[in-house]
């Protein structure tokens, strides 16, 4: 009876362990932006735009299977748990600094992130997009969008891509990161 | 101690355990933000019935709202409304926003909060499930007024909100406050 119970008791404490790593990778997919909070102060104008897991979910309940636009939506967000944004635009140069980068950097530095180098974008500044990958899948995505008077980074988490991305502009308060992704060269081009 | 002592100090303990469930339960957040502006700020809300009296605006389209004409955005007749007029908002905007968080973040999520150095406006967001619909708590500070709305949506407009959140947001603030029979 004992060894019984006492196998029980290390099932649930497995499952437990299972379920708290799993609980820490999807944690991990977050980046934390509250280091530039701090920002705001300094700031023309801030946003912060948090639509978590449980938004997501009201999310995919609330749009519509019958309208053509809340449909695709509704596809666009399937599986995605969060939409993280903190934007921010300055009066002067040099409001942020190379250490408020390093903050988010420093994270985008870490296991599964993978930096795309083949994107643009049609507004002016610098443009960082990470994919965060989950063996073959696609666990997050992060956009550093920089200028020396702005400021964003968004942060999705779940299965996204750049096509997705660039949907999301402009809803659920991504802002217009004019994203485009590299166009792949024509075949005779190459030859020329 | 005898049974009936005992049984006199497990009802007083369970009386006392239960007393701030109580007072969340009956607590009213809407009301709670409108106190914590006041407090923060150092500012007063104007009454609905005052600015009826003034015949302004705000007044009209609230006596609209009770009247349950049907809105645009909001559930009709789910409107509540707090107006601060020509008073000072100055205070440390972080403090004032990390405050607000706290206060708001075990029932509330917060969707969008945009703060504007520039002409000094703060906007936030936040929403709640209420049964089958939902509960969002608009909340606009300028440099001189202030409104804080709270309104129910149904799923469709909820749709809307998460969709554009910013101006959804100033849409709800407007038809609470905006006479659009002008």
């Amino acid at each position: 009876m004992k060894t019984h119970f006492q196998t029980r008791l290390a099932l649930v404490a497995l499952m437990l362990i299972a379920v708290s790593a799993v609980v820490t990778r999807a944690q991990d997919t977050r980046l934390q932006l509250s280091s530039l909070d701090h920002l705001a102060a300094k700031a023309s104008q801030s946003v912060d735009v948090a639509v978590d897991e449980r938004l997501m979910r009201l999310a995919s309940k609330v749009f519509s299977d019958q309208d053509v636009e809340e449909r695709e939506i509704k596809k666009l967000v399937a599986g995605i748990k969060g939409i993280y944004v903190k934007s921010f635009e300055f009066e002067n140069e040099g409001q942020y600094t190379a250490a408020d980068m390093e903050t988010i950097r420093t994270q985008l530095r870490g296991p599964g992130w993978t930096r795309l180098v083949n994107v643009t974008s049609k507004k002016e500044g610098n443009l960082e997009v990470y994919l965060l990958m989950n063996g073959e899948l696609v666990g997050g995505l992060a956009v550093v969008s920089s200028d020396v008077r702005e400021l964003t980074v968004v942060n999705i988490v779940g299965p996204v891509d750049l096509e997705k991305l660039a949907k999301l502009e402009g809803q659920f308060g991504v802002p217009d990161l004019g994203i485009e992704p590299a166009k792949p060269k024509a075949k005779n081009e190459d030859e020329k | 101690m005898s049974y009936v002592n005992l049984k006199s100090f497990t009802a007083l303990v369970l009386v006392l355990l239960l007393t701030p469930n109580i007072a969340t339960a009956k607590g009213d957040d809407f009301n709670s933000v409108v106190k914590m502006i006041e407090q923060f700020y150092g500012v007063k809300h104007v009454g609905i019935p005052f600015l009826a009296n003034a015949g302004m605006k705000v007044a009209r389209t609230a006596a609209r709202i009770k009247g349950g004409e049907a809105r645009r955005i909001a559930e009709a007749g789910s409107i509540k409304l707090a107006v601060f007029e020509n008073q000072d908002f100055d205070g440390e905007l972080a403090k004032f926003r990390s405050t607000l968080n706290t206060a708001l973040n075990q029932t509330w999520s917060p969707l969008i909060q945009t703060v504007s150095a520039t002409d000094g406006e703060q906007v936030y967001i936040f929403l709640r499930e209420a049964g089958e619909k939902f509960n969002v708590l608009v909340i606009t500070i300028a440099q001189r007024d202030a409104t804080v709305v709270q309104v129910t949506l149904s799923p469709k407009n909820l749709a809307l909100l998460l969709k554009d959140p910013e101006g959804t947001g100033k849409a709800i603030t407007e038809e609470a406050t905006i006479n659009d029979q002008e």
